[in-house]
């Protein structure tokens, strides 16, 4: 029994002439209609990822799998798998719904089946009625959809979709955001998708898969990632947030320098070293005033207001924090007042593979 | 006058001043010589052409009444049309590899490509020449291997000018491909490719027809420049091979007829235009 739909394991990818690897053995797998993001800045090898699943590029050791079987012997033309390219990389040559078909006349595909399916595509993305303009007649959205209908109207088995919204204006990403998730659940197709952004990679994806630097740092839920980062680069690339060192006084209470006592969440051994993070937003205003475990009064140094919220720059000590209040709390803070701020020990979160 | 019209009449000045030098360049030893060769096609003598004597119709009417000229009208087109399609098949592969090779040597290799353009057509004739000719290098290693009896005539025939032409046209082929080749990308052939299309789908749908403005181009470029070329035909030709550059020499240098001269001219100019017209329709019938 297969469990797992794609599996990558171990990939390696060292480009001809370059001193280390561009990607360095990455592993992950997913399930059947599932849609994972592969999230992390520029340049740290989630194109190179893409591409040797694709087949368009070969990795340099390591495995791909679909339902079990390796599928490096079988060349691009062959895999079967739909890519969204940055650039949507339409024909320009050729009509909307000849781009659409495309796929299917080299599948030998026959007429009237290829005009119902491309049809159906073009229904699906959106496109009614469009399938006869040139690519040149269409707006960026447009081309998106139409890239999106050529990768799945050959039902792939695999959508891969490389930065599909960096192309696109701020009110239309929002829109193709949803769009995309929605098509891509209506499909059921099994989905991964490159961006650096990640509220994109948050709102958009099952899971993700974050990366620096060719290695894999984490991989799990949006709320995973977001709330139990594993390693400092996971929770400084996603979010802000305020970090601390400590030394763990007794199972889950760790002692800050100069902060006083924190209780946190997740196990860490008596006497170690650790680091935790509060994220902005989990500090509240505390009314009793008293500082204490979790409780830390300080004076506000800064206020950025922020419609929504409040963003404050807290002095505890010699620590500063950041905290992120709802501007509809009641009796607001005013710069150079005297607050204290209160953290649940769920939301101070204990990052596991930091450096120490 | 409102402000903004005033500048726009001012920077149209400026504009005109700036195109003043060209155009009298232009009109002078362009227009000028044009109309003159115009005016000379209608006078019967050499004097009349130049003191605006008489006009008749007398060498057109030979150019179109002579057989002869008809024979040089046709070796003419089939000497450009042989040239521009091979030039086009040899030079294609050089300029699809130029244009899509990602290798650092690839400015050096489009140079490479090119450098013939630094020797005069001239002296590539005449390296032609001594290939080709009866004792050439490939006559005389034919007959060091006893391979053929007498001389392979490779030269004093239109063979040996279309060879030459060829060669001689390669680099104008390939700058011109270069230059038309705007929309191909390799993301486009991954793209195909992703969809189910093999190496020879990719070439026939894509790259094919992506390229097919610049190759439209290069043979346009390369059928004119064939078409009104006199060295190399004459040269290679020596003296057998009839077409309206060589005869347009002929009657204004040996003959002295610079009226019949001029109307074979203007019949080249006349072909000139008219393959302009299809080349344009051509691509358009391409964007469309
Ligand atoms: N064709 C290539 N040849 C050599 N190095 C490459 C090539 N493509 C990408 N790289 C390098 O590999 C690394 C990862 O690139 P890429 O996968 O494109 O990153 P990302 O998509 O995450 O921005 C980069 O350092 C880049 O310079
Ligand atoms: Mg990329």
């Amino acid at each position: 029994m297969v469990d797992h739909h794609v599996e990558i394991e171990q990939l390696v990818k060292t480009y001809p002439g370059a001193q280390k690897p561009s990607v360095d053995r990455v592993s992950f797998s997913l399930p059947r209609g599932e849609m994972l993001a592969l999230l992390g800045p520029s340049g740290c090898g989630k194109t190179t990822i893409l591409r040797m699943i694709a087949g368009l590029i070969a990795p340099t050791s390591g495995a791909i799998r679909i339902d079990g079987r390796d599928v490096s012997a079988i060349p691009v033309h062959k895999r079967n798998m739909g890519m969204v390219f940055q650039s949507y990389a339409l024909f320009p040559h050729m009509t909307v719904a000849r781009n659409v078909s495309f796929g299917l006349e080299m599948r030998k595909v026959g007429k009237t089946e290829i005009e119902e399916r491309v049809k159906k595509a073009l229904d699906l993305v959106k496109l009614t009625g469009l399938g006869e303009r040139k690519v040149s007649q269409l707006s960026g959205g447009q081309q998106q959809r139409a890239a999106i209908a050529r990768s799945l109207v050959i039902e792939p088995e695999l959508l891969l979709l490389d930065e599909p919204l960096s192309n696109l204006d701020a009110k239309l990403r929002d829109e193709m955001r949803d769009e995309i998730r929605e098509i891509q659940a209506r499909t059921g197709v099994t989905a991964i998708f490159v961006t650096h952004d990640q509220d994109e990679a948050l709102s958009m994806a099952d899971r993700l898969a974050v990366m620096s630097n060719g290695r894999l740092e984490q991989i799990g839920t949006p709320r995973e990632i977001f709330d139990r980062p594993q390693t400092d680069f996971v929770a400084t690339f996603i979010g802000a947030g305020n970090f601390f060192s400590g030394k763990v006084r007794e199972p889950g209470v760790a002692e800050v320098e100069g902060l006083g006592e924190l209780r946190f969440s997740g196990e860490a051994p008596t006497g170690s070293s650790v680091k935790l993070m509060v994220r902005p937003h989990r500090l509240v205003l505390d009314g009793t005033g008293a500082a204490g475990v979790n409780r830390f009064s300080g004076t506000v140094e800064h206020i950025v207001y922020r419609g929504q919220t409040l963003t404050l720059t807290v002095r505890c000590g010699t620590q500063r924090l950041q905290a992120d209040l709802p501007t509809h709390a009641g009796v607001l803070p005013e710069k150079g007042g005297e607050i204290t701020l209160a953290v649940a020990p769920e939301d101070v979160t204990f990052i596991e593979k930091a450096a120490a | 006058m409102n402000p903004a019209a005033r500048s726009a009449d001012g920077s149209r000045r400026v504009l005109l001043m700036l195109l003043l030098p060209g155009l009298v360049a232009l009109g002078v030893t362009f227009v000028l010589p044009l109309l003159w060769l115009f005016r000379a096609s209608f006078a019967s003598s050499a004097i009349g052409a130049f003191s605006g004597g008489d006009w008749t119709l007398s060498s057109y009417e030979t150019v179109l009444t002579d057989p002869f000229y008809w024979l040089v009208a046709w070796n003419t087109l089939v000497l450009g049309f042989n040239v521009a399609v091979f030039t086009v098949i040899l030079s294609y592969p050089i300029a699809l590899f130029l244009a899509r090779t990602e290798s650092r040597w690839r400015g050096v290799l489009t140079a490479l490509a090119v450098a013939p353009l630094l020797t005069s057509s001239v002296v590539r004739t005449y390296g032609w020449m001594v290939i080709l000719g009866d004792q050439g290098v490939i006559n005389s290693t034919l007959q060091a291997l006893s391979l053929t009896d007498g001389v392979v005539r490779l030269t004093n025939n239109s063979f040996g000018a279309t060879v030459a032409l060829i060669e001689i046209f390669m680099p104008y082929a390939i700058l011109a491909m270069l230059s038309g080749f705007g929309r191909l990308n390799t993301q486009l052939e991954e793209a195909a490719a992703m969809l189910g299309a093999n190496r020879l789908k990719v070439f026939t749908r894509i790259i094919l027809p992506l390229s097919l403005p610049g190759v439209l181009t290069a043979a346009l470029l390369v059928f004119v420049l064939a078409i009104s070329a006199f060295v190399t035909p004459r040269l290679m030709g020596g003296g057998r091979v009839f077409v309206l550059g060589t005869e347009v020499y002929n009657e204004a240098t040996v003959t002295l007829n610079w009226p019949l001269a001029a109307a074979l001219s203007v019949l080249l100019l006349v072909l000139f235009s008219s393959v302009i017209v299809i080349y344009q329709r051509a691509l358009r019938a391409l964007e469309a």
